[in-house]
């Protein structure tokens, strides 16, 4: 045992993106952390005490064993979905959404894709639990994209902007981040447009510093304050919530179009998957 | 409840001239996404798409549509990538905000500092969603002052406003300073334009009466923000 770990270290070395994508999540975090000044990634050190042991990471075992379980009326697993690198390629693919579907013919999150392939692989309808259920721990949709996501841990978000439709929604996405509208005249960047200010004593991460946004935007994870495994839609539904607008449908073009910026502004940045939040 | 703020020349000009034509679109089905501008395509999704629940019934009556379509304040205050507008929309902004405020029968006066210490820490209210906040309960809505303002040092305050610690101390109460904090509060535009600070009494947020119980609080020698 010990003389094949051996042998494996100095391959691991090798290939420098896969030994940083073998690193824990809070490896890549403390990395962060250590590369800027940022009061937002270190404002919680309960949370970086807790990460090695966060609840998140059992989903990832409950999700690969749905993934790879034959389910749903058509009896199969979800092995043959294409997220976008070919079918089954599981590696790297999260950090690579939103992203454009010659089979659909739209721009997808990875949420929207997961649900994509259940139906059309697994012959699931909008009405199944399995993708009824949106929110929380329990949820198949949770634990499947909790797996998935967790082997994006430390690569790079690089969402692709080749197709004119993924430009289009992102830009389209960068107008509504903006966009002040409502009761109050918020937009996102009311609270993400500036560095190291708080809502009361929640330090906000600011969508100009790569560094902070990627953990804005690495979701799923554990939510302290929920007891309960999140999802990028929830926190975008939670946002809109607080800014007094009308929440986006989920899986929809309007979702979507939020998710491609937020992803694009933390492009080059290691993804943190799962993260552990307040 | 919500008033129309009656506007410059200058503010509708300038929301004439980037919104005009819009995107008549006749049919979803043949909408090409990558043919319109990325202006035309946020307009799109958010009030032609279907892709936000604007059906959802609001606090202050009717439905979130009235909240997502920008008023126009709002369209001359978006400014991508962050910053302020020119000066003429800034100064048409600023005299348009100047415009919309009422003022209470009888001449300003400061309310209840215990009221408004209450209001000012309060969050709730007008949020729509998973949970729909309920203003015919107990609870009526709060200034929202304490997400961005530091007040007092026994509960933290948010920061992005400014620092609120101590303010009626230096200023006092003068009838000068009893309307311009007034105004702040009521559409802190007419001093700041483009500021991101919402406009409590233009919007029909807070009361004229709500007002000057936070007026109170923030300018009275007996309120613990002056201690």
């Amino acid at each position: 045992m010990l003389k094949k770990a051996l042998l494996a270290l100095p391959v691991a070395l090798a290939l420098g993106v896969a030994a940083n994508a073998q690193k824990a999540p809070e490896d890549v975090l403390q990395r962060l952390i250590d590369s800027i000044d940022s009061t937002y990634l270190t404002q919680s050190e309960m949370n970086l005490m807790m990460m090695p042991d966060s609840p998140a990471l059992w989903l990832i075992d409950d999700g690969q064993e749905l993934f790879h379980e034959a389910r749903g009326p058509n009896n199969v697993s979800l092995e043959t979905c294409d997220f976008g690198k070919g079918p089954g390629v599981l590696e790297g693919v999260f950090v690579e959404f939103p992203r454009y579907f010659e089979d659909a013919g739209r721009v997808m999150d990875f949420e929207s894709r997961l649900v994509h392939c259940m139906k059309t692989i697994q012959g699931f309808t909008d009405d199944d639990p399995a993708i009824k259920t949106k929110h929380g721990n329990a949820a198949d949709i949770t634990k499947l994209q909790t797996y998935v996501a967790s082997l994006s841990n430390g690569h790079a978000w690089n969402p692709p902007l080749d197709h004119p439709m993924e430009k289009a929604i992102r830009d389209a996405g960068e107008i509504i981040f903006y966009r002040r509208a409502g009761t109050m005249d918020f937009s996102c960047s009311t609270c993400h447009a500036a560095t190291g200010k708080r809502i009361r004593a929640s330090v906000l991460p600011d969508s100009n510093v790569p560094e902070e946004w990627t953990k804005a935007v690495s979701w799923p994870a554990f939510r302290v304050g929920h007891d309960n495994v999140r999802s990028a839609q929830h926190r975008v539904s939670e946002c809109y919530w607080q800014m007094r607008h009308a929440e986006p449908v989920w899986g929809d073009i309007g979702m979507i179009a939020i998710i491609s910026y937020w992803n694009d502004r933390a492009r080059g940045q290691p993804a943190i998957l799962p993260d552990m939040k307040r | 409840m919500f008033k129309k703020t009656s506007l410059a020349a200058g503010v509708a000009a300038f929301a004439a001239i980037l919104f005009a034509g819009g995107y008549a679109i006749a049919d979803a089905q043949k909408v090409d996404f990558t043919a319109m501008s990325a202006e035309e395509l946020a307009e799109y999704i958010i009030l032609e798409s279907g892709g936000f629940h604007l059906d959802a019934a609001v606090q202050e009556g009717g439905t979130m549509r009235a909240r997502m379509e920008q008023d126009d304040l709002q369209k001359a205050c978006s400014v991508v990538g962050g910053g302020k507008p020119d000066a003429a929309t800034l100064e048409a902004v600023r005299a348009a905000a100047a415009a919309s405020i009422t003022y209470p029968e009888g001449g300003i006066k400061l309310g209840d500092w215990q009221k408004g210490r209450e209001l000012s820490w309060s969050g709730f209210g007008y949020r729509v969603g998973h949970r729909n906040d309920d203003h015919s309960a107990s609870r009526q809505p709060g200034g929202n002052c304490a997400n961005c303002h530091q007040k007092v040092s026994d509960r933290d305050g948010g920061t992005l406003g400014p620092d609120l610690t101590g303010y009626g101390k230096m200023r006092g109460t003068s009838d000068a300073m009893l309307k311009y904090v007034y105004d702040v509060i009521y559409n802190a535009h007419a001093y700041f334009p483009c500021t991101q600070m919402p406009r409590m009494g233009a919007k029909g947020v807070l009361t004229q009466e709500q007002i000057a119980d936070i007026m109170a609080w923030l300018l009275d020698p007996e309120s613990p923000v002056n201690k």
